[in-house]
């Protein structure tokens, strides 16, 4: 069980698992070995609002950084999500399929998105943050709207 | 013996200025003003919360469909809270998945597909009603 960090921001209150690694647009990346397991941080998927559909690229795929590597559609906005890590996908979560609101209610356990086998996984290379620089970057996101 | 036939009570999101509640309560309209107007009562969310008595011995007195706008499930919860029985709870979400050529937008005033939406989810909504209403409920 990961720990996690939270922040209030009106009446939002979002948490920040400490065991991973976070992108500028708030997807996080968890590295087991030279696989690297991604998702949308909670304050993505609050920010995003109830999902409908998540579309996941397909085992298989070889991802650049920054890549397209999925796209969710939510109540409020279609977005297209960023790979923070080049590479191969070699697992999709089924629950994307099936049942992908479980990015509401699990966004750090099981509403994760994809696993990559990477090329090369260096986060401070590849523009990740620790979760350090992730809460102030919640904090001013939401105003600067 | 009281025979007076009950009505299916309808209680809508009533999200002001969201997409979801909008197809909510236009999906409450087509089945309580064209649909099935003789089997169904519609009941303003907005008066369960201000605790309205009439519309809570609506809730209380009758089984109630919900039609949440999403999943804060407001609709549920309230009829719920106001001693109402929750016979069936819809959710706009749920509906546009299984139907999603019909992509609402719009907010005052749906587009199309959110029109075509609110539709196909008042369809689904008179199949529970007439189950409950028990005789096949048709009014047309």
């Amino acid at each position: 069980m990961p720990e996690f960090l939270e922040m209030t921001v009106d009446k939002f209150i979002f948490r920040v698992a400490t065991d991973r690694y976070y992108s500028g647009e708030g997807v996080w990346a968890q590295a087991e070995g030279n696989r690297v397991r991604i998702g949308l941080s909670d304050f993505l998927q609050q920010r995003s609002g109830d999902i409908a559909f998540v579309e996941v690229k397909p085992e298989g795929t070889v991802l650049a950084f920054g890549d397209n590597v999925a796209m969710i559609e939510t109540i409020k906005v279609a977005i297209d999500l960023h790979s923070p890590v080049a590479g191969r996908v070699i697992e999709v979560n089924p629950a994307m399929e099936t049942t992908p609101e479980v990015i509401n209610q699990d966004p750090y356990g099981e509403g994760w998105l994809t696993v990559i086998e990477a090329e090369d996984w260096s986060p401070t290379a590849l523009a990740c943050s620790t979760r350090r620089p992730i809460l102030p970057w919640c904090r001013n996101r939401p105003r600067r709207r | 013996m009281n025979d007076r036939k009950q009505k299916v009570v309808i209680v809508p999101c009533s999200g002001i200025g969201k997409t979801y509640g909008t197809v909510s309560r236009e999906a409450a309209y087509e089945v309580t003003e064209d649909m099935r107007p003789a089997d169904t009562q519609l009941v303003a969310l907005s008066l369960l919360v201000l605790g309205d008595e009439d519309a809570r011995a609506a809730v209380a007195g009758n089984l109630v469909v919900t039609i949440d706008g999403c999943k804060l499930a407001c609709a549920t919860k309230m009829v719920k809270e106001s001693g109402g029985t929750v016979a069936k709870d819809f959710a706009v979400l749920d509906a546009y998945r299984r139907h999603r050529q019909f992509k609402p937008q719009g907010i005052a005033e749906l587009n199309e597909g959110g029109q075509k939406l609110a539709h196909v989810l008042a369809e689904e909504v008179i199949v529970v009603v007439d189950n409950l209403s028990g005789d096949g409920g048709k009014d047309a």
